[in-house]
Parts: C-alpha cells; structure tokens; sequence
C-alpha cells in the first residue's frame, strides 16, 4: 500500500517552508526558491500563481522592521535580507508580472531602505533587487526634481559599488522622460559621473552608462552639444570607441546612444567613416542570436529611417542582403523578424536602387509569408515592409506587384482582429492599386473592391481613410466599367455621408475618390448627378467649412473634373460655388483664391477657367455671375502670384474674360 | 512649339547667398495622369514619315527629379499593333540633374546642339555653357527640360524589330502643356522630332485625376 511522502521539492511545500520561525530554514528556503525560478519564467510564473511573491516580500518587511526595531542586524536577519531581495530581483528579472507581482506586494519602498543597511551584501541584494525592477518598463517613476532625490541619485552613482552606481543609471533610463529632466540631470553634474563610469567602470556599469546618456541626449541637441564639448572631455570619442568593444551588447548600446545623439544634433557625427562603421557593427550584431540581435535591427532602422545618404551608405554595406540572409533563416523570435521586416522597410523607403536590390533578390516572396504569421507585430511590420518597396513606380507601371501572392493574403487582412493590421495592410493596398496594367480585375475577383466599401464604414476613422485612399488609387486611371463598379458598391449615398464624415481625414480621401471618379470618359461625370446630385451637394457644403488647404484642394479639383463637361455640367458647378454662401454672403471661392497654400489656388483658378471656357455658350452668363461675385477682381489681383502654375492660369481666365469683352 | 511667355520668362543666375529651391516650377499640367498626342517624325533620307504617339504621365517625383509614363506610337509600320514603352525622365533641375546627360553617349556637345533647338532654351545657353547649369534658377521660368529615356517595351517584345536606344531631349511648355522633344541615338536618323499637345479625351475643359503612394 502507498504511504504518504513529502515531496521536498512541490512549490507548495516550499512555500511552507518559507514560513518557518527557524531562521535557518526560512533562509534555505528562500535560496531554493531563488535557485529554482533563476532563468526559469514558467517556473516565475508558478511560484507567482501560488503566491510567493506576497510571502518573500513578507518575510523582507518582517525582518527590515526587526532590524529597525533592534538597531541590530545579525547574521542571520542579514542572511534573511540578501536571500529575500535576491529572490525577489529573480522574479523581476526579464519578467513583467513578476515586476507587477513585487511592486504589487510593497515591496519597494522596503528593497530602497536597505541601501541603507551597514552590511555590504544586503545593500548589493537590495541593489540588484531594484536593478531588475528598473528594468522593466513597470519600474515606478524616481521623481528626481525634488531635491533630496536628487542627492539621493547622485550618491547611487557616486558608489563604488557595481550594483549600487548601475541602479543609479537605470533609475536614469526609466525614469527620465521631459527635456526640464534631461535638463536638470545635467546641471545636477550626473553626464560628469555617467562618463566617468564610462571610462572607468565595470562591463554592467558601462552598458547601464551608456543607456542612462541615451535616454539624458534623447531629442535634446543642447545637452548633446555640451557633453560633447570641451566642458566634459572626450566622453563622445569614449562611445565611439565602445562601439568597438568586445562585447555585443555595449556595442549595440553605444551604437544606439550615437544614434541618439546623430538623430538629435545631425552636425555630430558627419564623418562617413563612422557612419558606415555603425551601420557595420549593426548589421554584425543581426549574427547575435539572443536580446542584442533581436534588437539591432531596430537600432538599425533608427539610424537609417527617413535619411537617404545613410540609406545609401547601408546599401553599399551590403544592407538588404544581410537583412534578406538572416529573414531566410525561418523560425525567428518575433521580435526579431518584425525588427527585419520593419528595417527592410526603412531601407526601401525612400531609394528607388534599394527597391530593385530588394526585388532582385526575391525578398518580396518571403514578405509575403509574413503577411499570415501568428504575431500581429510580424503582421503589421510586413504590410508596412511592402508598403514601403510597392514605392516604386516603375514596378508599379510594369504591374509587377498584382499579383495572387501578395494581393490575397493582404485582402484577407483587411478583416484581421488587429486595426493596427487591417490600417498597415489598407497602406500596401493603397499602393498597389497604382497598377497602369490591366491587372486592377485581380483585386476586383478576389472579393478586395467589395472589402475595401465594407472598411469605408468601419467604426475607426484611421481604417474609413485608408479604405477610401485605397479605392482613391483603385480608380486612378480606371476603366469605366471598374469607375461604375465601384459607385454602385458604394452608392451615392454612401459617398455623399463620407464627404461630410466628422474627420477630416475621411472627408479629403471622400473628395480625392469623387474627383478620380468623374475624371476620363465624360460620362462618367454623370455618376455626381445620381439620386438628384446629392454628392455635388455635399461637395459644394464641405468646401463652405473646409477645416484644412487639402480638403479644399481635392473638393475644388472634384468640381473643376465636373466642371470640364457639357453646359449643363458647368451650370451644376457654378450653381454650387453660390448656393454655398458663407460669412459675408461671401463664396468659399475668394477664401481659397486668397489661401496661402498654392495647390488650392490653382485648383481654384482651374475650376474657373473650365466655368469661362470660350468654347462652351454659357460662358458669358457664367462669367457675369462669377464677376458680380468679386471672384473676376480678385483673379485680376493674381497676374503676379508667385506660383508660376497659379500665374499662368490665371492668364488663361483673364483671356478668356477678353475674349468675352471684360477689360 | 510652344509660344514663349517673355515677361519674366529669363532666368536668373543664382548669387552666392540664394539657398532657396532653384528647380523649375509644378504645373498641374505636368502631373500625373495628364495625356498628350501628337507625332514623331521619323523621316530619313528615304522617305517622309511620321508616327501617331501618346503619352501619359504616370509618376512624378520633383523631389529627385523624376518623371515616368509610357509613350504609344499608332501607325508604325513593321508593327501589327501600337507600340507601348515605359520611359523614366530627368528634369533638368539643377539638383538631381544639369543639361549635361553625361552618359547614353551624348557629349556635352550633342547636348547643346540638341537643347538649343528649342528656342526656349536660348536665353539659358551661355551659363550652360558655363557650369552646364548648374547656377541657374529655373524656378521662374515657365518651360521643363528634361530627357526621357524608354525603358522597356510594355506590350511586344523586344524582338519587335524597333529600339529604344536612344532618348529625348524634351521641353514643356508650363502655360498650354505642349511638349517639344528631339530623339537622339547616334544610331537613328537625327533629330526625329516629337511634339505632342495635352489632351482632354472630349471635355470642354481640363481635367486632374490623382494618388498619392503611403
């Protein structure tokens, strides 16, 4: 028969052990508990399920109080507190709920008091305790305006003690956000004490330095240029030459506080050879197969995005070969591949010889399949990578990326739980429908027009303005057929509510769709007139409360497409320029004549010279109304606009006018 | 060809201290989406002939100084079908791109002789020959240069019996969107002519389609 037996090593029976008066016990305990959860999440995970969190944070609070109460910390209240504070830094360690967990169980304002403690051992437990802590973003906000925390930060640092002065950075990093921060950290002298760490400290101290400088430098050019300046020393040369340290992760640190300080001051770090070092080191540090490559490749792409000399300088660094070789790879963490999909992206963002390296080595099949991963992150990030290559035009008029590998995939997300997924797919959408072939029917059959209408009328306004951006570009240069198409999936009134839409955003891309619509074929000018021209309506009371220069723009440019029909097309046109009257019984018409930006006055001056077109009869009754309006005096005040494009057209109406008999 | 504007229409030299944009102006004649017709001469020695083109602009990048579309020639003989090809354009900006090609075998001496047959580009001649350019602000001046380069044949293959070796030394006209050109391949008769008028397919009037790329 079975007997009972205690099994020593059940979470449970350790937890009781943990409550033992036996101080001996309690420790050995305590250093079990430490031991088994080290590196072990599912373990973390099943000691916090059970409570021990709440325990050891307990027995600390216990035992502080003692030593407190008894001003006397003997060896075994000592021992106590180092085994307590190390396993409590186990459960902070690299794990979010267990950083909850311990700050959950008040166990922070107890960790801080043994900094205060005599004996060295408990004030490196405590140290390193809260280290773990502040290495998560859940790490509560030091609030070191105030004076005495200051002091306190400073005398962290001041340290000899690794732990101690590497607790003091990493306050730095997680809780110094504003510039007034950045501001007083540096009056405080702390750039003096993070740079002498830099020289001088151990690897922890260098690679929480260089952290801490990042986060002092972020966006803030001034603090830059006086570290970097002969008050300091040569704390700048000091990164340079940790970039090239042995060890992965400060090279990846200092890579990332250059990039700081380059994104921040552009006028540092101009020397080519630096850069393209950098960009070297990173893309070395893509071979790093744990946290540090995970991360070098955003790295990366905060070093290239948005500026082309570096996109230049990656390309020749073999860049997006490198990128592709490591993507091949297959079965990356996550963070890692939504890293190379998103610095793939940056490379091809703006560089038309980046594109055609990244299509010449067939990286788009593998983009692709990232596009059906399980992760939303790897999701978005791809969308965004194809967003970034389908760029290119000349690919585009070639009709290279209409194609069932990539349209199907990104029209299934469209329905994806994500709307960060189903916004970045509607991104690479947009693009693609910029097909000159005849391809555009590809998208139609896979169901993606009828898609993109039912997203038009999605509850997120970000997903209504990419739907219809989409079906914007869909349109450009469509046949009639497809034109129609659309319109009835749409139906006017469906257009006629997005036009007037609360969001700004929607209302342009509305207008934007109408003005492509009725654009071509002079029939199709007719699909504004359907259900008793209710969208030219909505058109002509938009442009009356038009909140920004670009819904003008496409509303102006909608009315001057209809306006280049028959009479009674013009008629329809000039009846809105007047029916809308605003403030001062003035027509939107003078506003937008006199906008300082120049794309609305020549959508303006267009739509007028279409109205006065000598060609058409009704031009002299147009103009008459147009000229008892103002809008012919105003014009006139236009021969010298400074936009070349403005001036001429505005010749053009003045001799239509002349011709006409104005003077 | 296009009627010279003339007020205003010299261009400057840019001084020392100008740092503003010298490249020539936008015009929404010269965007995307804007159609044009006209011929090409193609005579030789032989025989007068000339080809039905249109065109279509289908990108445009000032920024780089880019321009694409595709070029339809209609009637050309050894064909069954019109011919269609893509061609990429550099305007002459004076950033991206100065009047001096550089490359495609045109000498800075095939250059000249070529842009001073548009009368537009006379007032331009003596710093060109200067700096190629360089120093000019051409963001007054109311015609483009640019050279437009066929980059590969969209609906026949490239055994169709034609080529597109060569390019075209182009100048648009900002006021009426006309568009002059000159076809240079050392290999083909000189100077083909090319000039093309916007088009507006039936309307009375003109009109501007658009997208925009994320």
């Amino acid at each position: 028969m079975p007997s009972a037996t205690i099994n020593k090593h059940r979470p449970s029976e350790l937890l009781s052990r943990l409550a033992s008066d036996e101080p001996e016990l309690k420790v050995r305990a305590l250093r079990e508990l430490k031991n088994q959860i080290i590196g072990n999440p599912t373990k973390k995970l099943s000691f916090l399920k059970l409570g021990a969190v709440p325990a050891v944070a307990g027995i600390l609070a216990d035992s502080i109080d003692e030593v407190t109460d008894n001003n006397n910390c003997n060896g075994n209240t000592s021992n106590i507190l180092v085994q307590s504070a190390a396993a409590l830094g186990s459960f902070a360690c690299g794990f979010d709920a267990g950083v909850q967990a311990v700050l959950d169980a008040g166990a922070f304002p107890n960790l801080l008091r043994l900094l205060a403690n005599p004996n060295e051992k408990v004030i490196d437990a405590g140290a390193r305790a809260l280290r773990m802590i502040y290495q998560s973003k859940l790490a509560p906000k030091y609030d070191f305006l105030q004076q005495k925390n200051m002091d306190f930060l400073i005398s962290l640092l001041n340290s000899e003690k690794e732990n101690v002065s590497g607790l003091g950075a990493s306050i730095i990093t997680r809780s110094c956000e504003t510039c007034l921060e950045q501001k007083a950290l540096f009056d405080a002298g702390i750039l003096r004490k993070l740079s002498g760490l830099l020289e001088g400290g151990s690897l922890s101290q260098r690679d929480a330095s260089l952290e801490s400088l990042a986060t002092i430098f972020r966006n803030n050019p001034e603090v830059i240029s006086k570290f970097a300046g002969p008050e300091i020393g040569r704390p700048l040369s000091s990164i340079i030459d940790l970039a090239k340290d042995r060890y992965p992760r400060t090279r990846l640190l200092a890579c990332m506080c250059l990039i700081v300080i380059r994104n921040a001051s552009p006028h540092f770090l101009q020397d080519i050879g630096i850069k393209t070092k950098i960009i070297h080191i990173l893309l070395e540090l893509l071979d790093d197969p744990g946290q540090v490559g995970d991360e070098a490749p955003f790295a990366f792409s905060s070093l290239i995005a948005q500026k082309e000399d570096l996109q230049k300088l990656a390309l020749e660094a073999n860049a997006i070969d490198k990128l592709h070789h490591h993507l091949k790879k297959g079965s990356l963490h996550p963070r890692r591949y939504k890293g190379i999909l998103l610095a793939l992206a940056d490379m091809c963002s703006k560089l038309e010889s980046c594109r055609s390296k990244f299509l010449s080595l067939q990286v788009l099949n593998l983009v692709a399949d990232a596009l059906t991963d399980h992760n939303a992150g790897v999701r978005t990030a791809a969308c965004v990578c194809l967003k970034s290559v389908t760029r290119s035009i000349k690919n585009l008029s070639a009709g290279y990326f209409m194609n069932e590998i990539i349209v199907i995939p990104l029209v299934q997300l469209f329905l994806d739980p994500s709307t960060s997924v189903q916004v970045a797919a509607l991104g690479a959408v947009s693009n693609i429908m910029v097909d000159f072939t005849t391809r555009k029917s590809i998208f139609v059959q896979c169901g993606g027009m009828k898609q993109l209408v039912q997203l038009a009328k999605s509850m997120e306004s970000a997903v209504r303005s990419n739907a219809l951006w989409a079906l914007k570009n869909l349109v450009f240069q469509a046949d009639n057929r497809l034109k129609e198409g659309v319109f009835s999936e749409l139906t006017a009134s469906l257009l006629s509510s997005l036009i007037s839409d609360p969001e700004p955003s929607v209302q342009e891309q509305a207008l934007a769709l109408v003005r492509n619509l009725v654009d071509g074929c002079i029939n199709l000018i007719e699909l504004v007139f359907a259900e008793d021209g209710y969208i030219l309506g909505a058109i002509g009371r938009q442009l009356q409360c038009a909140s920004k220069a670009e819904i003008g723009i496409q509303g102006m440019y909608a009315l001057c497409n209809v306006a280049s029909g028959n009479e009674f097309h013009k008629e329809a046109v000039i009846q809105q320029l007047f029916t809308q009257m605003g403030d001062k019984n003035q027509s939107f018409v003078i506003k937008f004549l006199q906008s300082n930006d120049s794309q609305l006055r020549t959508a303006t001056v267009w739509t007028i010279v279409n109205l006065t077109c000598p060609s058409s009869p009704g031009a002299p009754g147009r103009l008459e109304k147009l000229r008892n309006a103002g809008i012919i005096s105003q014009i006139k005040n236009m021969v010298n606009d400074p936009c070349v494009d403005v001036k001429l057209r505005v010749r053009t109406v003045l001799g239509q006018s002349m011709a006409f008999g104005d003077n | 060809m296009p009627v010279r504007v003339t007020e205003s229409s010299t261009p400057s030299q840019v001084s020392g201290t100008n740092s503003g944009d010298t490249a020539p102006p936008a015009c929404t004649l010269l965007s995307v989406g804007q159609t044009f017709s006209g011929t090409q001469n193609v005579s030789s020695l032989q025989k007068e002939e000339a080809w039905r083109v249109n065109v279509r602009i289908q990108g445009c990048d000032l920024e780089h100084g880019y321009l694409c579309g595709t070029m339809e020639a209609l009637n050309v003989p050894m064909a069954d079908t019109p011919v269609v090809t893509f061609w990429e354009g550099e305007i002459v900006d004076t950033k991206n791109y100065t009047f001096y090609t550089g490359k495609w075998e045109a000498s800075p001496e095939d250059d000249k002789r070529h842009w001073t047959k548009f009368p537009s580009f006379s007032p331009l001649l003596s710093q060109v020959e200067v700096d190629g350019g360089k120093s000019l602000d051409l963001s007054n001046y109311p015609y483009i240069f640019m050279r437009w380069k066929e980059q590969y044949f969209v609906n026949v293959g490239t055994d169709c019996g034609l080529t597109i070796a060569g390019f075209y030394y182009v100048c648009f006209s900002c006021s009426d969107g006309s568009i002059s050109g000159f076809y240079y391949d050392p290999n083909s008769s000189p100077f083909q002519k090319l000039e093309l008028k916007s088009t507006n397919e039936g309307r009375s009037g003109f009109s501007f389609s658009t997208y925009e790329l994320q």
